[in-house]
């Protein structure tokens, strides 16, 4: 047996759970009137640092700061 | 009692509801107490029905359907169905779908 029972399309897409939840959030959050739309598109941004580590110490910290439009 | 959008279709969840867990759909949480029933779209999550009979529902928007404006969904659905059509690759279609899927629902939402 291949698999125990189908998989959703999206995972079959190579997708994870995560981004198709986003997706279906930021598609929502669309939808909205306003002035609930422009306090949904709030909840979208990130702004976070990254920092990768080689060696066991990390390296300069990068921040990002994403806005909803990618 | 509610009515949650499962993947597996409409549940109904009653006080005594065995324990389980439902992967959600975007579609209406109904909650009725007594005669009122106060509905929400969700966008997708997991219900959490505990055997005590509470149940936890996690979502990352959950909007009551007022909110939600009908001319938009209209033109998500329209555009997201034209671009099922002309998607190529697996995740393009895929993208495309979850657009047509979750813009039925608001439609569906908002008509029922």
């Amino acid at each position: 047996m291949a698999s125990n029972a189908a998989v959703p399309f999206w995972r079959a897409a190579g997708m994870t759970y995560i981004t198709y939840s986003n997706i279906c959030a930021n598609l929502v959050r669309n939808c909205l009137k306003e002035p609930y739309k422009t306090e949904a598109l709030t909840r979208e941004k990130v702004h976070f640092s990254i920092a990768t580590w080689k060696e066991g110490k990390p390296e300069k910290p990068v921040i990002r700061s994403d806005t909803p439009e990618e | 009692m509610v009515i949650i959008p499962a993947t597996t279709g409409q549940m109904g969840v009653l006080p005594g509801h065995v324990a389980s867990i439902a992967e959600l759909k975007p579609g209406v949480l109904s909650v009725h107490e007594g005669n009122d029933v106060t509905k929400y779209f969700i966008s997708s999550g997991f219900a959490f029905i505990h055997g005590n009979s509470y149940a936890d529902i996690i979502a990352v928007e959950a909007v009551p359907l007022d909110r939600i404006d009908a001319g938009l969904v209209q033109k998500g659905l329209a555009e997201f169905t034209q671009k099922l059509s002309s998607a190529s690759t697996d995740l393009e279609k895929a993208e495309a779908q979850i657009g047509v899927d979750a813009h039925s629902a608001l439609n569906s939402a908002l008509t029922g």
